[in-house]
């Protein structure tokens, strides 16, 4: 199982990763009534599908390894873009999430980044660093959307009721 | 008193071997063609307590006890006093006492029955190994009439293994027994009878009904022991073990509803049985079977109550929780045997409506059938067979809770594929998806309501027998009585009729008011403190207004006599 | 039991939309389920997975295989009865640490001393979340912050691993929601793993236990081998901080299951009543 190959499977994992987690946020949103940040995630979903579909393209007709979720190289965690639970809140704000996506859009960067430098395969650097490109433009567009949105008041996440009981 | 039988009591206390005797008289009639009842009481001591065997032997079958006894033979009179009166005599009754063992106790005296007087434990004396209880037990088949051939039989048959010598003791006992009953004074004889040729069972209730469990198709239970039903549990231990089912002991009641629970969502009929604070225990989970439209069935073999109330002892009183004891609008099925040999078609045709019916059916049967043992024809094969409506592979777009013209929407058993589901005990709408929506709630509530009440119960919804315009209206071990009462009071002329109730739950109306047509006036006979069922009946039905009830609770049984007399003085 | 290797994770989710708060761990451990449940290679038709009351034991419904969502702290009863009667299933039990030791609790010790094979998986969150934040068995003694016990409730906390070892459970690990493969991987050492497999993942309450983040910092895998004898992990249980992560126990009991055989026919047991 070649370097390239190893390297293709971990993008893979890393955007369908991204944009599972995306969309599942974005439902957790719709169903807590957050329209702003649920429509902003699925819109990172979206983003992350697509480029799970060029590197999917990338991958075609090269046999890839099947890693079990715990054998790839980032073990224990859910990958570099994989949003961490205490990042987000029922009352985030679209400044919030675009932060968030910013924070991983860099790991994803990072990851690839790394992986164009310190890859033994010749092939992998440059893919590495072509998707490490692509992560940038991610990041530059998330950082054009952050400086145009709105920082939240100091009392985002308060909530005049209290939590409910239902069951 | 019936002139068809013959009722004999035996006391002994301290491992006088009451209880044996009692068993090996009850065998012995049957070997020679009879019919009978025995029924038990006993102290609450583990071992050596006071006991007594309480046996009726007939020329036909019989489900009640009668209103005294012909014979009462005491080895001893350990502590009489505690069941003295469970022993009602008659002046023509005849006490066998031991001289050795001092005078009849009061409580027996007032009954003002004849005294006879036969050294048991002096006569066992003379016999090496003899014991005192078998000489009792030769005399009283003397008297009675019952053939020492048909005794010693059993006596083979049941100590054989034990050896040539225990079995020669025994019988020498027996046959002293038989010839010193030449000089007692006379009592009355089994009426001149030979066997008819069919196969007979002695069976107790709570075997009738692991039977009945079995041939309806129960293929798992949970089971957690408690008096008076765990014998249920324990004749289905080996029977299932050996027929390709399982049977676990639980750690208590609240695991084995949930274990059944999960055997029956799994695909496997699935039972249990307990008394009354069992039941207590599991109702909240029964509620969760009604809500989640799994099949099961509890068999309460009921018990005195309150709370631990008399472990040991007989009553109706679990009628209300079994009706009405889960939170919520949560209808279902009870089920109530009304004989022990209906023990086994009513846990058998219980298992078959709540498979077919999808939710949980309570068995109230109790302990005055449930561990008393009868002497009853070998019962027929009846077609009722666990048989579940199933959802096939691969519905497109499966709902579990369809809404169906029946009420039952077919259930996927897990292992099938395309129609996985959750099931809940949250309302839930057609998918099975929780749901606090009113139209969601009011449309379950309606399927699992209606799906009971549209099911065709036949004829087993009651016994309803004889003809005339006074009806009883009763039910489960009451019955037994009933019968012979009413079988007394045509012999006497009285017309009167008998509906004894077997689907308690869902309630009949309209069968009730057929069977009601011409009726005048209706005797209602229950055996609880708070005339439960008298209760039930005017909540659910409409009575004439001409009506009284025969209302006590346990655990004395309530015999024929009484109700013969309420009949006669109701003008 | 034929293997389909071609399911993935997103193959065990339904259609139905978490109600948990978001930040809730327990968005982590249907990850760590769904992944696991595809790396098993089962087919999602021979798996149960059965649950209790609470916030955690809303899972099933987010799965796509047969579920059972029972009555609050028995959903080990329901989960044996399913595995006893059908044991071609793969059981799954869940819940929280509220549904699971108090009034699980004594459905919990009987569970991992009966041993049946099947795998149960704690969201522990040291709190009742879907009552509105009552202090749970495993909170510390000190939590004042339940209306229902303002001064904490002075009572000390269960320790679930040491629980589970010393009732007999098979097979023991611990995992953090914030490391969701881990978690996957746990559940696949449990399912695979014979006898009762306990899996307690720490996994936050972001509504009522928010100083719940600070977990990210405590935990840390174990360092130690599984042990195999209870005398070796009840030693090393005894010094557990709560926060090591991985499997600490792997036992070699045999699990229960009664071996189903035919040697009789009703007729046999009809004939003994014969008199």
């Amino acid at each position: 199982m070649s370097e390239l190959a190893l390297f293709l499977a971990h993008a893979i994992a890393l955007e369908e990763e991204a944009a599972e987690r995306y969309a599942e946020l974005a439902d957790a949103m719709e169903v807590h009534n957050n329209k702003d940040v649920a429509d902003l995630f699925r819109k990172l979903s979206h983003y992350s599908s697509l480029h799970l579909a060029d590197v999917k393209k990338t991958a075609e007709g090269i046999e890839l390894p099947k890693l079990k979720p715990w054998e790839y190289e980032w073990a224990a965690t859910g990958g570099p873009e994989s949003t961490a639970a205490e990042d987000t809140h029922y009352l985030m704000t679209p400044y919030h999430c675009i932060h968030l996506a910013l924070k991983n859009e860099r790991q994803g960067h990072d990851y690839y980044a790394n992986a164009g430098k310190a890859s033994p395969d010749a092939e992998v650097r440059k893919l590495a660093l072509q998707f490490a490109e692509e992560e940038a433009e991610h990041v530059a567009t998330l950082e054009k959307w952050a400086a145009n949105v709105k920082e939240p008041a100091a009392d985002w996440a308060e909530d005049m009721d209290p939590p409910a009981e239902v069951e | 008193m019936a002139a068809y039988s013959v009722s004999v009591a035996l006391t002994g206390s301290g491992g006088a071997g009451a209880m044996t005797a009692g068993q090996i008289l009850l065998d012995a009639a049957s070997k020679a063609g009879f019919f009978g009842l025995m029924t038990r009481s006993m102290g609450p001591q583990i071992r050596g307590g006071e006991a007594a065997a309480l046996v009726r032997i007939s020329t036909k079958p019989i489900s009640s006890l009668d209103d005294h006894y012909d014979v009462l033979v005491a080895f001893d009179w350990g502590n009489i006093n505690r069941f003295a009166a469970e022993l009602p005599l008659a002046a023509s009754s005849l006490v066998l006492t031991d001289p050795e063992q001092g005078e009849v106790p009061e409580a027996i005296s007032v009954f003002g029955a004849r005294v006879g007087e036969l050294p048991m434990k002096a006569i066992s004396g003379t016999i090496p190994g003899g014991r005192a209880n078998m000489v009792g037990l030769g005399a009283v088949a003397g008297l009675i009439g019952l053939p020492i051939d048909a005794v010693i039989a059993v006596l083979t048959a049941q100590l054989g293994r034990k050896g040539p010598e225990v079995l020669a003791a025994s019988t020498a006992a027996l046959k002293a027994g038989a010839d010193a009953a030449a000089a007692l004074p006379a009592v009355a004889k089994l009426p001149p009878h030979t066997h008819d040729g069919g196969i007979r069972w002695n069976i107790s209730g709570n075997e009738a009904a692991g039977l009945g469990a079995l041939k309806g198709g129960i293929k798992f239970v949970a089971a957690y022991p408690i008096t008076p039903g765990t014998e249920v549990l324990e004749w289905l231990a080996p029977a299932l073990e050996k027929t390709g089912g399982a049977l676990i002991q639980a750690e208590d009641e609240l695991a084995s509803i949930n274990m059944i629970i999960g055997g029956s969502f799994a695909g496997l009929p699935s039972l249990t049985a307990t008394s009354g604070p069992g039941l207590a225990l599991m109702t909240e989970s029964l509620g969760l079977a009604v809500a989640s439209e799994t099949p099961l069935v509890v068999v309460d073999v009921m018990r005195g109550g309150p709370s631990t109330g008399i472990p040991t002892k007989s009553e109706q009183s679990d009628l209300n929780i079994a009706c009405f004891g889960l939170h919520g609008d949560a209808p279902h099925l009870v089920i109530a045997p009304n004989s022990i040999a209906d023990c086994l078609f009513s846990t058998q045709y219980a298992v078959y409506l709540a498979e077919a019916l999808q939710c949980p059916a309570i068995v109230l049967s109790d302990q005055a059938m449930g561990q008393s043992r009868n002497i009853i024809a070998k019962p027929p094969e009846y077609p009722y067979v666990a048989k579940r409506v199933v959802a096939e592979a691969n519905v497109e777009n499966y709902k579990r809770y369809a809404l169906t013209n029946t009420g039952v929407s077919p259930m996927a058993v897990p292992g099938t594929p395309g129609c996985n589901y959750v099931a809940d005990g949250l309302e839930h709408n057609e998918r099975g998806i929780p749901s606090s929506q009113a139209s969601d709630h009011q449309s379950q509530l309606d399927k699992r309501a209606g799906k009971l009440d549209a099911f065709d119960y036949e004829d087993h919804w009651a016994d309803v027998e004889g003809e005339g315009e006074v009806a009883i209206i009763t039910w489960g071990s009451v019955t037994g009585p009933v019968r012979e009462a009413l079988e007394r009071a045509h012999a006497a002329g009285v017309k009167a009729k008998m509906i004894s109730l077997r689907v308690i739950m869902p309630v009949q109306p309209a069968k009730m008011a057929e069977a009601l047509k011409g009726v005048k006036k209706v005797l209602v006979v229950e055996q609880t403190h708070s005339q439960q069922f008298y209760k039930f009946l005017r909540g659910h039905y409409d009575l004439p207004a001409d009506l009284q009830v025969v209302s006590r609770p346990g655990p004395l049984p309530i015999r024929p006599a009484e109700i013969v007399s309420r009949l006669a003085a109701w003008k | 039991m034929t293997v389909q290797p071609n399911l993935t994770a997103q193959d065990f989710k339904s259609d139905i939309k978490p109600i948990w708060c978001p930040g809730c761990g327990d968005y982590a451990v249907l990850a760590a389920v769904t992944k696991a449940l595809a790396e098993t290679g089962r087919k999602r038709e021979d798996i149960a997975f059965i649950s209790g009351i609470g916030c955690s034991s809303r899972i099933p419904a987010y799965t796509n295989v047969y579920g059972f969502h029972g009555v609050h702290g028995r959903a080990l009863a329901i989960a044996a009865g399913v595995k006893l009667a059908r044991p071609d299933l793969t059981v799954v039990a869940a819940g929280g640490d509220g549904d699971g030791f108090s009034i699980g609790g004594n459905h919990f010790m009987h569970a991992c001393r009966r041993n049946v094979d099947m795998t149960y998986i704690i969201m522990d969150n040291e709190v009742y979340g879907m009552t509105k934040g009552q202090a749970s068995p495993t909170t510390a003694s000190d939590w004042c912050n339940s209306k229902l016990t303002p001064h904490g409730t002075g009572i000390s906390p269960v320790e679930p691993v040491r629980l589970a070892l010393a009732a007999g459970a098979n097979f023991i690990a611990r995992g953090f929601a914030g490391n969701p493969n881990e978690v996957a991987r746990l559940i696949v050492e449990g399912i695979n793993h014979p006898g009762f497999s306990f899996i307690q993942v720490l996994s936050p309450c972001v509504t009522y236990r928010p100083e719940q983040r600070e977990w990210k910092q405590a935990v840390h895998a174990s360092d130690a081998t599984p042990a195999q004898l209870i005398a070796e992990a009840m030693h090393q249980l005894a010094a557990d901080d709560g926060f090591t992560t991985g499997v600490l126990f792997a036992g070699n009991r045999q699990p229960f299951m009664p071996e189903r055989k035919i040697t009789a026919t009703f007729a046999d047991f009809e004939r003994k009543f014969e008199s």
